[in-house]
């Protein structure tokens, strides 16, 4: 067997896609290779001598337009001449040497024989130029499903019967259909549900004459949700409210859609993601919660296995702090009695957007209709402590920047909510946008949601005011990506190790900013990044290919930072180059040009092209 | 003494006219490294031979050999040097099989070495022990051109700036894992193009431009 240089072998081993082959199959690439030492000078003619190849950068830093995109700039581990491996005449590279260096050459001829055997390499270079190499991993995750909104779950008819029907023309319509739930509708609208348990204990079990109405034995109002939201968070309905049988309605008009049972969900989930959730929602006492919180990075860590399975693992989170926070709530209701008025629990910042990690802290607040008496206002300071350390005790660290409900300036009314975003927009000072990045990323999680809704409406066309918007997006461009111009990584100084990329500042934190920043242009409430990005699919301002490349990048940030907590066990988001795939160092090289080229976009857009 | 002073005084052999006049970007070069037992050269032994070809700044890897040596020499400290353990070298081949193929290389290539009188002298001895004859070979040094490089802003050098490493460091050149032939046979033959680059960049020259640098040299044939 010929010998080939280790070091050569070793970084071909790292370099993406060719790390699947074996030795065997490595060693027939690497004797085809011909190294070359690239200048200036020399290029044009190792360029002819070696026409049609694939051209991978070992060192030496070129700036080379080899298609119709863009004058690309280049480094150690990038490809070019990729689009010549699919054509029979070969387009004309153009490469200027910036700084001259080793490059290898792989003729066509050895490349087509590793894509007949490993036909995962032809797909990898297919899409090299077009950036879509990272979704690739997003689609097929199993998780993914939790992200579909029920709209496109839930099947066409659905099995309903008007109130005024008899039980046994229900039972019968049931039986024909084969179903296991019914929906009762009065003038078109949901007002119950009919399962086979109602049956069974409300007809058979007590011998109740199936000639009466079906509204004498039906469920009234039933737990619903709309069709416009997850899976995920029917998931979540179903949990907490303990009900095998979600009625799907829809969301502007509530007229009922479908039906989602506990036996559909199981269908579609390997595994009881939610048992945790379920649990926590039954604790009986505040050490019970606590104790069952504790249990979650153990369940996160035992639970993940493949990347994909972090998707949701932000969410889970969220929800279960959602529910934790409704806990400890009822908890102090019980020991004090009720609130004295009407009031609204806010989240803010990951929290409000489902995407917390391990790491993050509680960010909360309350909001009222009318500004509380003193009476009042002892009350709700009282339950605000004694929730946010609730929340420290289960795990959710106190804020630092004191973002939370026992602080009284985070006790506003609605009336001083507005105020506070009109201080924002008059005078856009770094302080108050730092404030709007954490505030505008708001939900609901207890008490009147009613409150949270009129607050966005009334402070909706205040916050779209073009000059506000503008330095929204100035401050959004001030964050960069950690990649140099030759697009290599570039580390940051004083971080734990020494090729650390903090995914969170440096990635995740941007995409916030920026799909904020459109969400805010176009009038969207919501606060998840997934439901951000969909919302804007339908709006003018971002593509429906940007959309699509936001949400996947972002998913896979995130994935890095999840499953560098977990297997570290440590809460910060400092993600260590060397521990990621090669496949993944290219897919975040990509990632990073893209968050860029959206923050120039942006900038181009809102504000003047002045950055 | 007399004997000595007159090969010091002695002319150098002259670098073969046809050499001379050939432009760089045509030359073959063989970039050859061995792994010795020892850097005694009274006692070394060749433990592997590892070499590669390159002509017009382009390397084919089809052309890179290798061998390990069978030897009974005792390995001293070595193998914590160059991995080679006891195991390999009773696997290896006798030195005549690698120094025939070798041979083959001489009249057509120009020789390049991290170090030329290091290996020359061992390649010279084991040729006129094992009775083979070797044409004239002329020789291109690494460390000396990187040296004339050097030195020519900056005198002395500072220690070890001649060591592989560090002279690929000085081009920009990645790092490498040292101590093995073929590795650092590679190692040496993109630093020579490295040089060759930065010495002159338009491609026009001929191999006596090199001159200058003090790196060629010519090792007669075997006359006896």
């Amino acid at each position: 067997m010929n010998h080939i240089p280790q070091h050569i072998l070793e970084f071909l081993r790292d370099s993406a896609p060719f790390e699947v082959l074996d030795e065997h199959e490595m060693n027939r690439l690497a004797q085809s290779i011909t190294v070359a030492y690239f200048s200036q000078e020399d290029a044009p003619n190792i360029l002819k001598q070696q026409q049609g190849g694939l051209f991978l950068i070992y060192s030496g830093q070129y700036s080379v337009k080899d298609s119709a995109e863009s004058e690309r700039h280049l480094s150690d581990g990038d490809y070019f001449g990729c689009d010549n491996l699919w054509q029979k005449q070969s387009n004309k590279i153009a490469v200027t040497v910036d700084s001259p260096g080793l490059v290898y050459c792989i003729p066509k001829k050895s490349f087509a024989q590793c894509v007949s055997t490993h036909p995962s390499i032809g797909v990898f270079f297919r899409n090299y130029t077009s950036e879509q190499i990272y979704s690739d991993q997003v689609d097929d995750s199993k998780s993914m499903w939790l992200y579909k909104p029920i709209s496109e779950v839930i099947s066409d008819g659905i099995v309903s019967e008007d109130i005024n029907s008899s039980i046994l023309q229900g039972v019968q319509v049931m039986s024909k259909s084969g179903v296991s739930s019914l929906v009762i509708t009065d003038n078109q609208l949901l007002v119950g549900i009919l399962t086979d348990r109602d049956i069974r204990n409300r007809v058979v079990a007590q011998q109740t004459d199936v000639n009466l109405a079906v509204s004498e034995i039906m469920t009234r109002d039933p737990v619903k949700i709309s069709d416009q939201r997850t899976l995920f968070d029917a998931l979540c309905v179903m949990t907490e409210h303990n009900v095998h049988h979600l009625p799907v309605v829809d969301k502007s008009s509530g007229v009922p859609l479908g039906m989602l049972t506990a036996s559909d969900m199981i269908r579609h989930q390997r595994g009881n993601v939610l048992f945790v959730i379920n649990e926590l929602t039954k604790a009986p006492s505040l050490y019970e919660l606590t104790r069952l919180s504790w249990q979650l990075p153990h369940y996160f860590s035992k639970h993940a296995k493949r990347l994909g399975d972090f998707d949701i693992a932000g969410k889970v989170l969220s929800q279960a702090t959602d529910i934790m926070t409704r806990k400890l709530i009822g908890f102090y209701q019980q020991q004090h009695g009720e609130a004295p008025m009407e009031f609204c629990w806010l989240v803010y910042g990951s929290q409000a957007r489902e995407d917390q990690t391990m790491g993050s802290d509680q960010d909360n607040g309350l909001l009222f209709a009318t500004e509380p008496n003193p009476e009042q206002s002892a009350y709700f300071a009282d339950m605000a402590e004694y929730v946010c350390r609730g929340l420290d005790k289960c795990g959710i660290k106190l804020c630092t920047g004191n973002i939370m409900a026992s602080n009284p300036a985070l006790r506003m009314s609605i009336k001083q909510a507005v105020q506070q975003a009109q201080s924002w927009v008059r005078e856009p000072s770094p302080e108050a946008i730092l404030n709007c990045n954490i505030f505008l990323d708001v939900r609901a999680v207890a008490g009147n949601r009613f409150l949270l809704s009129q607050l966005h409406v009334e402070r909706k066309e205040l916050l779209k005011q073009s000059r506000f918007i503008a330095a929204l997006t100035r401050h959004a461009s001030d964050g960069h990506v950690p990649l140099s111009m030759f697009q290599k990584f570039v580390y940051k100084k004083g971080l734990p190790k020494k090729d650390c990329i903090d995914m969170k500042n440096s990635g995740v934190a941007i995409i916030n900013n920026l799909v904020r920043i459109y969400s805010l242009a176009n009038g969207l409430t919501m606060p998840s990044i997934p439901h951000r990005l969909e919302g804007l699919l339908s709006h003018a301002g971002l593509s429906s290919k940007d959309v699509k490349n936001l949400r996947d990048i972002w998913l896979f940030l995130n994935r890095l930072r999840w499953r560098h907590q977990i297997q570290n066990k440590v809460t910060d988001n400092y993600v260590s180059i060397s521990d990621l795939s090669s496949i993944e160092k290219y897919q975040l090289k990509e990632a990073m040009r893209v968050i860029r080229r959206t923050q120039q976009a942006a900038v181009f857009k809102f504000a003047g092209g002045l950055g | 003494m007399f004997k000595k002073l007159k090969k010091w005084f002695a002319p150098k052999p002259p670098i073969p006219e046809a050499w001379l006049t050939m432009p760089l970007a045509d030359i073959p070069f063989l970039c050859i490294d061995l792994e010795l037992t020892s850097l005694d050269l009274n006692d070394t032994k060749i433990l592997s031979i590892g070499w590669v070809e390159g002509q017009g700044k382009q390397i084919s890897l089809q052309s890179c050999y290798y061998q390990v040596i069978s030897t009974t020499a005792s390995l001293n400290q070595s193998p914590v040097i160059h991995g080679l353990t006891a195991d390999h070298i009773a696997q290896g081949q006798p030195l005549r099989i690698a120094l025939e193929a070798l041979r083959q290389f001489a009249s057509s290539h120009v020789w390049v070495f991290h170090c030329t009188n290091l290996d020359m002298t061992v390649l010279n001895g084991v040729f006129k022990k094992l009775n083979i004859p070797l044409p004239t070979v002329v020789t291109l040094d690494t460390l000396r051109f990187g040296l004339y490089q050097l030195t020519k802003n900056l005198r002395p050098p500072p220690p070890n700036a001649v060591v592989l490493p560090v002279c690929r460091a000085r081009y920009n050149l990645p790092a490498v894992p040292a101590h093995n032939a073929l590795d650092d046979a590679m190692a040496t033959l993109e630093l020579l193009f490295a040089q060759i680059q930065k010495f002159a960049p338009k491609n026009t020259d001929t191999l006596k431009a090199l001159v200058v640098t003090d790196a060629l040299q010519v090792f007669p044939a075997s006359t006896d």
